[in-house]
Parts: C-alpha cells; structure tokens; sequence
C-alpha cells in the first residue's frame, strides 16, 4: 500500500529535496457546502433517530460537520465522505450519550430477549395513519439497544454496504448480518406495541 | 326533494373524499429498512444548522487538502 506523503517520516526540520511538501491548497467553502448538502440529512437523521431530541440532533449535526471542517486535511479517500462522517458523527453521538449518563435498557447479554420473542420481522409493515410515523419509529428505536439501533439505522442508508457497516461499528460483515436479524426482529415488535 | 338529494350528494362526495384520504396515507413498507429509508426522506435537515455552520467555521482557516485530493483534483 502506499504511505501517504504526510505520513513519511520526515528528518525535523523537513528537507524539501527529501520529503516534498505540496503546496497549501485550501477547500473552497463552496465544495464544503456541496459535501454538507449531500450528507447532512443523513447525518441528521442519524442524530436524531440514535439521540432522540430534535434539539441535540441540530447541535450533534453542526458539531460534527465543524469536526469534518476542521479535519478535511486528514481525510485521505480510503473511505466514502459518507463513512468518514458517519464515523464522526457515531463517535459524537456516543460521547454525548456516555455524558448524559442515558438509560439502556438492554445489554448485549439481553439478546436472547429478542431471539425468543414471538414475531414476525418479515411481515409488513401497514401504516394507516404516516403523520405519527415518526414518533412510533423514534418509541420502538428507543426501546432497543444502542447496538440494534445504530445497525438498523446504518443499514436503512443505502449509500453503506455491509462492510462499511461493519467498519463503523466494528465488526465483519457476517457479524453485522447476525445481529440485523435479532435487530429487525426485536424493532417489529416493539412497532408492533406502539399501535 | 332536490335539496335533499344534493344533501346527499355532498354526504356521498365527502365520504368518498375521506375514503381517499384514508387510502392515501395508508402506506406498506416490506422491510424495517424501507420504514426507516421513508422516514429519513421525510426529515427536514434544521436550516439552522446551516446558519450556525456558516457562522461558526467563518472564523477558522480553511482546510488545506490532503495529498491525495492535491493528487486527484476533485
């Protein structure tokens, strides 16, 4: 694999000869704005649905996209734009999560909670009313563990694949398949009881 | 008589027009996925955000690129 140039090792002070530095080009803001316009609302609504405040969505979104301002220079294409905010906004979700001291009402040990339940996660799901689609969805998400909401919430992106899935949360692919299932499982239920 | 009929009419009309909107918003959605891909479709990014972003990264250098994109160009 290639090193990339600002990871070489460079004798202190650089010699130009040995170790070329490029010079200085700055983003444009407007190429910004493009990358905040195509991904903002995905990492919006990853706050939202994962925080559960509207309020904290808003801030978490512009912390997170001041974060990727901050740091475009360490960005170095081995990942989709996409993943790399995701990976930023799920880092700052959780913090903001571990400091707020929230409830979980289930731990990775609770799994079999939702292996043995009774439901059909294949079934469909029928809506006669959409307008208070939202507020069911953000019930049924709050009820699960943070590991089952983040993986439905990853996957209902059709810009990540598995692997990049299971990049983000730190497991292979395979893993992630696994766990989607007792997730999708464990959602339809807790849908189920919102009606 | 006439009146009546078009009393009826409207009656007739206005529960057609609530049969529709039943209909309407009566949505199937096969997968947890496509409920959550809708629902992502339906929330509206804060203008806000954009608002405090413009006025919150003004301040700060802008970035530099990193080598690859210097490489590339985008």
């Amino acid at each position: 694999m290639n090193e990339p140039l600002a990871d070489r090792e460079c004798p202190d002070p650089p010699q130009a000869a040995e170790c070329p530095q490029p010079p200085q080009i700055d983003w444009h803001p407007s190429e910004f704005a493009d990358l905040y316009a195509e991904h903002s609302r995905a990492i919006f609504y990853l706050a939202l649905r994962f925080l559960s405040d509207p309020q904290k969505a808003e801030d978490a979104t512009h912390d997170v996209f001041l974060k990727a301002f901050r740091k475009m220079d360490q960005f170095r294409g081995e990942a989709s734009w996409r993943t790399w905010l995701y990976r930023i906004a799920i880092n700052h979700c959780r913090n903001l999560q571990q400091s707020w001291n929230e409830r979980h009402m289930f731990s990775n040990a609770d799994e079999a909670v939702w292996e043995n339940a009774v439901a059909q996660s294949d079934s469909p799901f029928r809506l006669l009313e959409t307008k208070e689609l939202g507020e069911r969805i953000q019930k049924a998400l709050d009820a699960l563990p943070d590991e089952y909401r983040l993986l439905l919430l990853l996957i209902a992106d059709e810009q990540l694949s598995y692997e990049e899935v299971g990049t983000l949360t730190e497991q292979s692919a395979d893993a992630v398949r696994g766990k989607l299932h007792r997730a999708r499982k464990a959602f339809a239920i807790l849908f189920k009881k919102t009606e | 008589m006439k009146q009546q009929k078009k009393f009826n009419s409207e009656q007739q009309q206005e529960h057609v027009s609530e049969q529709q909107l039943t209909h309407n918003t009566a949505r199937d959605f096969a997968s947890v996925e496509e409920l959550l891909r809708y629902d992502a479709s339906q929330t509206q990014t804060p203008a806000a955000i954009a608002q405090r972003l413009q006025k919150s990264s003004a301040d700060l250098p802008r970035p530099a690129r990193s080598w690859w994109q210097r490489l590339f160009q985008r």
